[in-house]
Parts: C-alpha cells; sequence; structure tokens
C-alpha cells in the first residue's frame, strides 16, 4: 500500500512538473530566445530558378543584417538559415522537415517556388509553423487558411490584368497560353482561361512545358499552328528568352506578356533583341526607382552584398523582410507564431517609402499588395507602360 | 504544316548533332578503355564557361577561343584520366565508373563555385535568324552547329583512318595485349582517347551553350546522349552518331506531336523499344558468344 502511494506521488510530482514546465516563459515558442529569431526558408541555390533562390536570400539577409547591427527586433536578433531545395519538391520536404524538427525554427519566411512550398504545405499546417510570404505569388497561399499568407498580388490576378489589357486595349482575341506544368504555371493558367470565358473567349492554343525543359521549338510550332496573336507566358525567366527565340526562327512574332516572374533582368541578358517588346506585369517598383525605401534597400545591399547587381529579384526578397520585420514589430516583446500572424494581419496602409501601400484584410485575400502595373522591354530595359492599378481577385473560376 | 515539320526536324537535327559529339565522347572512351565516363557531360559544361571567360572576360575572338577550348579541353582529359582513372585502372569497372561520377559532380560543384548557379548566355557566331528556303525552315544557328559537327566527325574519321596513331589507337581498341605487341604504347592511347573525348565534349559544348544557355547544370545533357549512343549501339562509332541524331528530332517531333510530359519521356519509350527487338542497338554488333 506505501509502495503504491510513493508511486503516486512521483507520478503526481512528474505531473506537477510537467505543467509548470509547459507554462513556462510566454517565449518558450521553437526557434524564440531571449535574444535571437532563427527563421527557415528553402531556396533554389544551385538549381534551374537559382537566381530568383540566392538573389532573395541576400535580400532577405541584407534586411536582418541591418535590423541586428540596429540592436535586433525588441531586442531579438532574426538569424537565417536556408537550405537549398534544387527547385525540387521532394527536397523542399526534406528540408523543411529538418528546418522544423532539428533547427528548430520560428517560421518558414520566404519559401522559394510555388510546387516546391506545395509540397510543404501540409506539413507546415501539421506543425503549425506559418508559412510567411513565400517566394510564390500563387494564389493558393491567399485562400489556404491561417497559416500562410502571401505578400503580393497573385498569378491569377495578375492574369486577369493581362487578359484584360489584351481583350480591352489592344483588342485581341486570339490568345494562347505557355505554361509551366506545375502549381505555378496552372495558377495562371486556369485563371486565364476563366477570365477568358467570361469574356466569352477561349484559349487558341495551350502549351505546356517541364521545369526545367531547355528547348522550346515543338512549343513554338504549336503556337505559330493557332495564330494566336499573344501568348500568355506562365513561365520563369529562363524559358520566355529561349521562347521567343525559337517563335522567331519560324517566322513568328506574338505579343509575348507574363506575371511578375519575368520581370528580372536576366530575361533581357539572355534573350536580347529576341525579347524587345515583352510585356509583363510589375508588382513592386524597380531598384532603379526613387523612393526613401528603395534608397535604404541600395544602401544596404552595397554594405552587405556588394557583389550582387540591384535586381527585382533581391528587391523582392528585401520587401518580404522590411515587411516581415514590420509584423514582428508589432506582434511586440511577446513573440509567438500566433502574436507574429496577428501583427503582420494589423498591418494596415503601412507605407514605407516607395509610392506603394501595404494593407491587410478588407477582401478574402491573405495577401499585403493587391496592386499591379504593365510593363515592357524597351531599349534593353523594363520600362513601365501603365500606371499602378488596384487589381480584381483573380480565380479560377 | 509541311514547313512546321521540316523546321522541327532541321532543328531537332541539330540539337541531335551535338548529342551525337557527347555520345562519340562516351563511344571513344569504351572502345578505347572498357570505361563509361559519366564525366561526358561534364565536359560540355567546362568547356562552355572556358569559352565564356575567353570569350567575355578577355575578349579573345571567337575562332582563337574555339581552338583554345579544344586545346584545354583535351588536358581536362587527360588529367581526369591520370588522377582519377589510371589509378583504379585494376579495379573493377563498377568502381571506375562511380569515380567518374564523383568526378562529374566535382566538376559540377567547381563550376558552381567559381560561376555561380546563374544562367548565362554565351554568344556565338551564328545568327538566330530565319532563313527560309522553299518549304525549309531554318536559322543559320541549326545550320551552323549541324554543319560543324559533321566537319569534326569527318577529321575524326580521317584520323582514325588515315594517320599512324588513329590506326594504333583502333588496334588498341580491338586487343590491347596485340597493340603492345606491336609496340604500341597503351598508356599514351588511353591518354590521347581522353583528350580527344574532352575535346569533341569541347566542341559541343562551344556549339550547344548559346542555345539553351550555359549553367552549372548543362552536364546533364550527357544522359540524353548515353541514351543516344545505346540506342545507336554502345561501342559503335557510327551508331553513337546516327543515334545521337535520332534521339534529337524523335524529342522534337514527339514534343510537336504530343505533350511536354511525352516529350520528356519520347526518348526513353523509344530506347526501351529499341532496345527490345534489337538488343545491342541498331548498329551494334551482335553479341559474340564464347563456346
Amino acid at each position: 500500500m506505501k509502495r503504491l502511494l510513493d508511486r503516486a506521488a512521483v507520478l503526481g510530482a512528474l505531473i506537477g512538473l510537467l505543467v509548470l514546465t509547459g507554462s513556462g516563459p510566454v517565449w518558450a515558442e521553437d526557434g524564440v530566445t531571449d535574444k535571437e529569431v532563427v527563421v527557415g526558408a528553402g531556396m533554389d541555390l544551385t538549381g534551374a530558378v537559382a537566381n530568383w533562390g540566392v538573389n532573395i536570400k541576400a535580400g532577405m539577409e541584407a534586411v536582418f543584417n541591418r535590423v541586428n547591427d540596429a540592436g535586433g527586433v525588441h531586442g531579438r536578433k532574426i538569424r537565417l538559415i536556408a537550405y537549398d531545395h534544387v527547385y525540387q519538391p521532394p527536397k523542399a520536404v526534406t528540408n523543411a522537415k529538418r528546418l522544423v524538427e532539428r533547427d528548430k525554427v520560428f517560421v518558414m519566411m520566404g519559401h522559394l517556388g510555388t510546387p516546391t512550398t506545395k509540397a510543404i504545405k501540409e506539413y507546415l499546417e501539421e506543425r503549425r509553423v506559418p508559412n510567411i510570404f513565400p517566394s510564390t505569388a500563387a494564389s493558393i497561399w491567399t485562400t489556404s487558411g491561417p497559416w500562410h499568407i502571401g505578400d503580393l498580388a497573385t498569378y491569377a490576378d495578375q492574369t486577369w490584368m493581362i487578359i484584360d489589357h489584351l481583350v480591352k486595349d489592344k483588342k485581341i482575341k486570339k490568345i494562347a497560353s505557355f505554361y509551366q506544368d506545375d502549381e505555378y504555371g496552372l495558377d495562371g493558367h486556369l485563371a486565364g482561361k476563366a477570365r477568358l470565358k467570361q469574356h466569352e473567349l477561349a484559349y487558341v492554343a495551350e502549351v505546356d512545358y517541364k521545369r526545367a525543359d531547355i528547348d522550346f521549338s515543338s512549343q513554338a510550332a504549336k503556337l505559330k499552328e493557332s495564330g494566336a496573336e499573344a501568348v500568355i507566358l506562365q513561365a520563369v525567366y529562363r524559358e520566355p528568352p529561349r521562347l521567343a527565340e525559337q517563335c522567331h526562327a519560324i517566322g513568328y512574332h506574338p505579343v509575348f506578356i507574363g506575371p511578375s516572374p519575368i520581370v528580372v533582368d536576366k530575361t533581357i541578358e539572355l534573350g536580347g533583341k529576341h525579347v524587345d517588346g515583352m510585356m509583363g506585369v510589375e508588382v513592386y517598383p524597380l531598384p532603379t526607382e526613387p523612393g526613401a525605401f528603395l534608397d535604404l534597400y541600395r544602401a544596404d545591399m552595397k554594405k552587405y552584398f556588394p557583389n550582387l547587381a540591384l535586381d527585382t529579384t533581391n528587391l523582392y526578397g528585401y520587401q518580404k523582410a522590411a515587411l516581415f520585420v514590420e509584423g514582428m514589430q508589432r506582434a511586440g516583446r511577446n513573440l509567438t507564431r500566433d502574436s507574429v500572424l496577428k501583427g503582420i494581419e494589423s498591418i494596415k496602409d503601412w507605407d514605407p517609402g516607395w509610392g506603394l501601400k501595404y494593407s491587410y484584410g478588407g477582401d478574402a485575400r491573405r495577401v499585403m499588395s493587391r496592386v499591379g502595373r504593365l510593363v515592357v522591354v524597351k531599349d534593353g530595359k523594363w520600362t513601365k507602360v501603365g500606371e499602378w492599378m488596384e487589381l480584381k481577385e483573380g480565380g479560377r473560376r | 504544316m509541311v514547313e512546321i515539320l521540316t523546321s522541327q526536324v532541321v532543328s531537332g537535327l541539330a540539337t541531335g548533332c551535338v548529342y551525337a559529339l557527347i555520345a562519340l565522347g562516351f563511344v571513344l572512351i569504351f572502345k578505347a578503355t572498357d570505361v563509361v565516363n559519366f564525366a561526358q557531360g561534364e565536359f560540355v559544361m567546362v568547356s562552355g564557361f572556358i569559352s565564356y571567360t575567353l570569350l567575355i572576360r578577355f575578349g579573345i575572338p571567337y575562332w582563337l577561343v574555339l581552338i583554345l577550348t579544344i586545346v584545354v579541353s583535351g588536358f581536362m582529359g587527360v588529367i581526369l584520366e591520370r588522377v582519377v582513372v589510371r589509378p583504379i585502372m585494376n579495379a573493377p569497372i563498377f568502381s571506375i565508373v562511380i569515380a567518374t561520377i564523383g568526378a562529374s559532380t566535382v566538376l559540377r560543384s567547381a563550376a558552381g563555385i567559381i560561376y555561380g548557379y546563374d544562367v548565362l548566355p554565351l554568344p556565338t557566331i551564328f545568327s538566330k535568324d530565319p532563313v527560309r528556303l522553299g518549304v525549309l525552315n531554318f536559322t543559320a544557328m541549326d545550320v551552323g552547329v549541324i554543319g560543324s559537327s559533321l566537319v569534326i566527325m569527318l577529321i575524326l574519321y580521317l584520323f582514325f583512318k588515315f594517320t599512324k596513331t588513329g590506326t594504333a589507337m583502333r588496334a588498341t581498341a580491338q586487343s590491347q595485349t596485340a597493340a603492345r605487341l606491336m609496340g604500341v604504347s597503351v598508356s599514351r592511347i588511353f591518354s590521347l582517347t581522353w583528350a580527344i573525348s574532352a575535346g569533341i565534349g569541347g566542341v559541343a559544348g562551344v556549339l550547344i551553350a548559346p542555345i539553351i544557355y550555359l549553367d552549372p547544370n548543362l552536364g546533364f545533357i550527357g544522359v540524353k546522349a548515353f541514351a543516344g549512343a545505346i540506342l545507336g549501339g554502345f561501342g559503335s562509332i557510327p551508331g553513337a552518331i546516327v543515334g545521337g541524331m535520332l534521339l534529337g528530332i524523335i524529342e522534337n517531333l514527339s514534343g510537336y506531336f504530343f505533350n511536354a510530359g511525352i516529350k520528356q519521356v519520347s526518348t526513353y519509350i523509344l530506347l526501351i523499344l529499341v532496345l527490345v527487338i534489337w538488343p545491342s542497338g541498331l548498329f551494334g554488333a551482335a553479341p559474340i558468344r564464347k563456346v
């Protein structure tokens, strides 16, 4: 009997201990200590879209370095751990598990790529790790519940803008879609299909390609045969110049237009004269424009990454990180996954100083900015052709 | 329709010629030394970066760059043979093959560390503007690539057929012992074979990099060329050439008639079909059975 009582006492003490540790310091959240916040990211540093990965990571680190040098956010320095997923979904899953379970990251921040981020979506939800501003503007992040939050106008929203521009402004009815056959390409492709239907039109050709494909001569032939006057490029920076080249080689010169991932200097560097006149949608200003926020960006990049050229890719990472830091400021000293999400969601009309304001809420989209404007390649440079427009919520229906 | 089909065939043939050059590199080394060199694709990639450096960083004229690239690639082949392959020449073939895979990873990472993983455009002397000739639709680039490849193949043919060294190389491929007895330095022939294979890889690099852009992952094109070599009958030189060319054309046509997914696997489906019907490939000699 006494032994039983002893056991009960030990058990009671153990339960007590568990309860006590469970209700310990409030910031006993993974990846948060008194002095540090650890954020994780999966990037493509050596694969098909490495140009994006390397630059986004640098842009985010430029902000974190500046903030850390000034003492951090509420006394905590930000440390970014990024692993290379080579733009391959299976590797992204392994990396995410390593980040969450071994490195105990606080949040996933700026995770690159639509197919790669989609591969870890359910895992992050299961582990209740916020997926903050993934480096993919697919609409899935804006509509998938509390653990995901996007930053900019989605590919779906942008494609609606493209279709409206082609149909209403350019009076083009024969429109074709060239898309990456995965969650990235399909987002804009299907949204475009839906928008065309509302204009009582349909794609005259739907031509796909696989990630990391390098030859598009058969796609060029199909597009030419369809007689499309405009081709929407749901692609990244490597395919549009090659496709344009191969279309021109068979004497086919449609209007090429695509969402934000094609609006990088690399597209022009690779394509040369073949991308002259190519159009794109821009969702944040160019690195060379005036503005206090851009001055800060240019100074930080020069200080921390003097060897990297100023480019839309690293500016993308930079504005993400700046927005995240603002969210952390608002979350206060008591930093939890919940409080940082609330902090981000409390951002309204926040103006970092470049003419664009960030606001959460107001409609069903979990994003911070909903604007876009059209740009065109002119004299070897992306040049704006329109003003910032609030984009409609583009869907697949 | 006819015009589009012919343009598909011509551009497929251009890519196919590059596959054929890489496949030749595979087959030459295999014939002489029984080793399958999986770093063959990396020769292509490295030579692309060599010509990029010479052209862009040093501003050397194109024709000189072409010669220098071939020479430097050749040296790289010799170094690889001396440093990686020769010390383990008596190890099982399997180990040597793994060593070449290791070498390919090292070369790929080295290129990544030096040049970064960014995609770079490599200039070319051939124009990418369209040319029309009746029903034929092509670019000067296509013709240039096809022509250059054929010239290289012709030079190789003449070399093997009419020079003393070429004859010694063929002899070594047939029987190392007999060649040695006839006074051929087999180890020198091995080095030379690697140099030639890497040099051909160099030509392939200069030809293909301007088309599909330059990055450290360019070497993966070697996998397709390898499939081309098997298609033609691994070990057969005409087989490597025809197999590579065929592969390029079929890839393009399947992409045109079907979708990107089919295009991606079409070469492998064809490969399996050919091997089922002709187990030793299109040009492969029937296996000799020992009795």
